[in-house]
C-alpha cells in the first residue's frame, strides 16, 4: 500500500508543544482532565473551545462521571453517554431496588429482562413486591437487607423469577461492597446480556468500565447518587434557552470529529490495547487506520494538544494488564512532545 | 425523423470570457496551491487537501472560477457527502460570484443515483415509481421475511432484524464475504451462515419484484446502469462536463465506480481529498480509491494543500511525525514530492 506524503505548514509563529500526560489509572487520567479544563476555563478559554476526544465511546464513561461530579456540563457525539445506554442502565437497576425497593420503574425494567415475563407478569409481581414485601420490611426508608421479611416464601414464585430474587438476596446486605453486588449482577445479568443483544461483545466492555467504576465508592448510595447527578435528557427549549449558563464541553469520538475544530483538544486513553484497539493488530490495513485516526484527532487542536493515557488498566477479554502508551506515540522525542507525569 | 448531430468543437464551452476580465482576484485570494486548483479547468485532478488546509475554500472558488469562465452552471455536478455540505459550498460560491452558482448541480451521490435512476429506472426492470427504503424500512424488509421464512422460531437463536441488515449492507458495501463479517463481529451465529445467507438471497429478490430500493441498491444500480446503457452514460457525461467529488478518501468502491464511468468521455474531473484521514473502512469506504485514481487516469495532475490555516506548528509537527512513522513507505508513482 502507498501514499501521499504531505507535510503540514504554518505561517503562524509560536505555540506550545503538545504534551504527553501520563496518570497512574483511569480515575486519575478522568480527574486530570477535569483539573485542566478548569483551569483552561479560569484563563479565558470557554468550554466551548474544548473538546475531549477518544477512540471508542466506552473511553470516557468514567470521566463523564467525574464531570459530572464537577459540575461542567457537556455534550457527547458518536455514541451514547454511559448511563443512557441500554445494558448499563440494565446493570443499574438490579442495584436500584436493592437500594429502594419502591422503585417501580427498575422492578419492571428487571422483571421483564426474564425470559418469559411479560407485562402482565411483571405486573402482578411488582403489586406483591409493594404491597406484601415492601410493607413488611421493619423500616421504610432502610435498604432491604438479607435479613429483613422483604425475601419472606419468595419461593411461590415461578423459577426464573426465584432465580432473581436468590441473586438479589446473596448481595442484599449493607455490608457486601458496591463492586461485590456488581460483580454478582453481573453474573446474573450475563446470560441476558447475550441473548438481547447481538453485539453483546462490544457491550461487555461497558459493564466492565461500570464494574470498576463500582471498585471506587464505599456505598452503593453513593454510586448511584453520582450516576444520578447526570443531567436529564435536554428537551430543546432547555438547548436553545438563553444566558451564560448554555456553556459546554465537547465530548466526541474521533469519527465524530471529523472536520470539526477546537482551541484545546484532549485525546483521551492513548493507552496502547485501546488506542489502537486490541483487534486491530491482527491486520496492516486496520493498523494504518487507527493510525490515520490518531493523526485527525490531533489535527483538531488550533492551540492545546493534550493526549493522555493512564498506566495501569486491566483488560478482562485478554487478561492483560495494558501500561504502555499508543504505538503511535510512543517514543516520539521530547522536541515533539512534552512528557508530563500526574502526581497526587 | 432523421436526425444529424453537429459535433461540438473543442473548448466550446470554453473561455467565453478572457482571464483578465475576471471579477474575483483569484490570485490574491489564494495560496499558490490553492489557486492552482480552483484555476484547473480541464483534464483529470486529484486535490490532496491536508487537514485544515482549506478545502471549502478551494471547492468554492473554483465553481465560481468554472462559471465565471462560462461554463454552464448546470454542467457542473459537484458530489458531497452531505446535501448540507453541497448547499453551503453553492451558496458560499453565489456569494463569491452571483447566483449563477446556485443552479450548479450539488448533492450526494445518493440523491444524483435516485434523480437518474428515476428516469432511467424501465432499463433496469424497475418501474419509475420504485420506493426508497431507509434503513429503518430497509430492516423492517428483513424482519419480515425473517418471520415468513420461519426463522424466528428455531431450536437456535438468529440475528436480530439490525443485525441482519448490518451483515447485508457491509458485504455490499466491503465485499467483505458473509462468513467473514461473521467470524468477526459476530461468531455466535457462524452456525446459521446458510439460512443467512439464503436470507439475504430472499431479501435482494424480493426488493426486485416489490419495485423497492435501498440505499445501497440506489448506488449499485446506478453504477449498473453507467455500464451497460452506453446512451444513458453518454447522455450525462454531455450533461455534466465538470465533475467534482469532495470527500473522496470516504467514497466506496461503487462511488468511484459511478465517478469513473461520469468522466470517462470528457475526463473532466476533480476529486478532493486527504488520503490520511480515510477513518471509514468499516462503512465501505476504500482508501484504495484516492490512492487509484492516479492509476484511473493517469495523465491526472495532483496538487496538494498543505498550508494549514488550523493549528500551531508544534502541533503540526507532531501530527505530520505520526503520519510519517506509519509503515507505508512508498509514494505513488508520478508524485513529486
Amino acid at each position: 500500500m502507498r501514499t501521499y506524503t504531505k507535510e503540514l505548514y504554518t505561517r503562524k509563529d509560536g505555540g506550545q508543544l503538545p504534551q504527553l500526560v501520563s496518570t497512574e489509572n483511569e480515575n486519575m487520567q478522568s480527574r486530570y482532565v477535569v483539573q485542566k479544563i478548569l483551569e483552561l476555563r479560569e484563563q479565558g478559554i470557554p468550554l466551548e473551545e474544548m473538546a475531549v476526544l477518544f477512540r471508542s465511546s466506552f473511553h470516557s464513561f468514567d470521566l463523564e462521571i467525574e464531570l459530572t461530579r464537577a459540575n461542567l456540563p457537556f455534550r457527547k457525539y458518536g455514541g451514547y453517554k454511559f448511563i443512557e445506554t441500554a445494558h448499563v442502565k440494565d446493570v443499574i437497576a438490579y442495584l436500584r431496588v436493592l437500594e429502594n425497593p419502591r422503585d417501580v420503574v427498575s422492578w419492571n425494567r428487571i422483571l421483564l429482562l426474564i425470559d418469559g415475563v411479560g407485562p402482565r407478569t411483571a405486573e402482578k409481581v411488582v403489586d406483591d413486591i409493594l404491597k406484601k414485601r415492601v410493607g413488611l420490611a421493619t423500616e421504610f426508608k432502610e435498604a432491604v437487607t438479607a435479613t429483613t421479611k422483604f425475601w419472606m416464601d419468595y419461593g411461590n414464585y415461578p423459577d426464573n423469577i426465584r432465580s432473581l430474587f436468590t441473586m438479589l438476596k446473596q448481595v442484599a446486605a449493607p455490608s457486601v461492597p458496591p463492586a461485590e453486588k456488581a460483580f454478582h449482577v453481573m453474573q446474573y445479568y450475563e446470560p441476558i446480556l447475550r441473548a438481547r443483544y447481538d453485539d453483546h461483545l462490544k457491550r461487555r466492555k461497558d459493564l466492565e468500565t461500570f464494574q470498576n467504576i463500582t471498585e471506587r465508592y464505599k456505598t452503593v448510595d453513593e454510586l448511584l447518587t453520582d450516576l444520578a447527578l447526570e443531567p436529564p435528557t435536554e428537551s430543546v427549549a432547555d438547548i436553545e434557552a438563553p444566558g451564560p449558563e448554555r456553556e459546554f464541553l465537547t465530548l466526541s469520538t474521533i469519527h465524530s470529529a471529523k472536520g470539526l475544530e477546537w482551541s484545546v483538544v484532549f485525546v483521551i486513553y492513548a493507552l496502547e490495547g485501546r488506542f489502537p484497539a486490541m483487534r486491530a493488530a491482527a491486520s496492516d490495513a486496520e493498523m494504518e487506520e487507527e493510525r490515520r485516526l490518531m493523526y485527525v484527532a490531533c489535527t483538531r487542536a488550533k492551540q492545546h494538544l493534550i493526549i493522555t493515557y493512564p498506566m495501569n488498566v486491566y483488560d478482562r477479554e485478554s487478561g492483560l494488564i495494558l501500561t504502555k502508551p499508543s504505538r503511535f506515540i510512543e517514543g516520539i522525542g521530547e522536541n515533539l512532545l512534552e512528557p508530563w507525569v500526574v502526581e497526587t | 425523423m432523421k436526425k444529424f448531430t453537429l459535433k461540438p468543437l473543442p473548448g466550446d464551452h470554453l473561455h467565453l470570457v478572457q482571464p483578465h476580465h475576471l471579477r474575483i482576484d483569484y490570485r490574491k485570494e489564494l495560496n499558490d496551491a490553492q489557486y492552482e486548483a480552483a484555476t484547473s479547468v480541464n483534464g483529470p485532478h486529484l486535490i490532496i487537501a491536508g487537514a485544515g488546509t482549506g478545502k471549502t475554500r478551494t471547492i468554492v472558488y473554483r465553481v465560481a472560477y468554472l462559471v465565471e469562465l462560462g461554463v454552464k452552471p448546470d454542467a457542473v455536478l459537484l458530489l458531497t457527502f452531505t446535501r448540507k455540505a453541497a448547499q453551503e459550498m453553492l451558496r458560499k460560491a453565489s456569494m463569491l460570484l452571483d447566483s449563477r452558482c446556485e443552479q450548479v448541480s450539488g448533492g450526494t451521490f445518493h440523491s444524483f443515483a435516485n434523480s437518474v435512476l428515476r428516469r432511467h429506472a424501465g432499463l433496469l426492470g424497475y418501474e419509475a415509481n420504485y420506493t426508497i427504503l431507509d434503513q429503518t424500512d430497509a430492516e423492517d424488509v428483513v424482519n419480515l421475511l425473517r418471520t415468513r421464512l420461519k426463522l424466528d422460531t428455531r431450536e437456535r437463536r438468529f440475528p436480530r432484524k439490525e443485525t441482519l441488515f448490518d451483515i447485508f449492507s457491509r458485504a455490499v458495501n466491503t465485499l467483505v464475504p458473509v462468513p467473514e463479517i461473521l467470524a468477526a463481529d459476530y461468531p455466535q451465529y457462524l452456525e446459521q451462515l446458510t439460512d443467512i445467507r439464503m436470507l439475504q438471497e430472499i431479501y435482494v429478490r424480493y426488493k426486485r419484484e416489490h419495485n423497492l430500493m435501498d440505499y445501497d441498491d440506489l448506488l449499485l444500480n446506478l453504477a449498473r446502469l453507467l455500464k451497460e446503457h452506453e446512451p444513458v452514460r453518454l447522455t450525462l457525461s454531455d450533461r455534466y462536463k465538470y465533475l467534482m467529488v469532495d470527500e473522496y478518501q470516504d467514497t466506496n468502491r461503487m462511488q468511484s465506480e459511478i465517478v469513473r464511468q461520469l468522466a470517462m468521455k470528457y475526463r473532466n474531473v476533480m476529486v478532493v481529498g486527504d488520503d490520511a484521514q480515510c477513518i471509514y473502512s468499516f462503512r465501505g469506504s476504500t482508501i484504495e480509491n484516492i490512492l487509484s485514481f492516479g492509476d484511473q487516469f493517469p495523465d491526472c495532475r495532483v496538487i496538494k494543500l498543505e498550508e494549514n490555516f488550523r493549528s500551531t506548528q508544534p502541533i503540526l509537527n507532531l501530527a505530520n511525525e505520526i503520519l510519517r512513522r506509519g509503515t507505508l513507505p512508498a509514494p505513488p508513482e508520478g508524485e513529486a514530492g
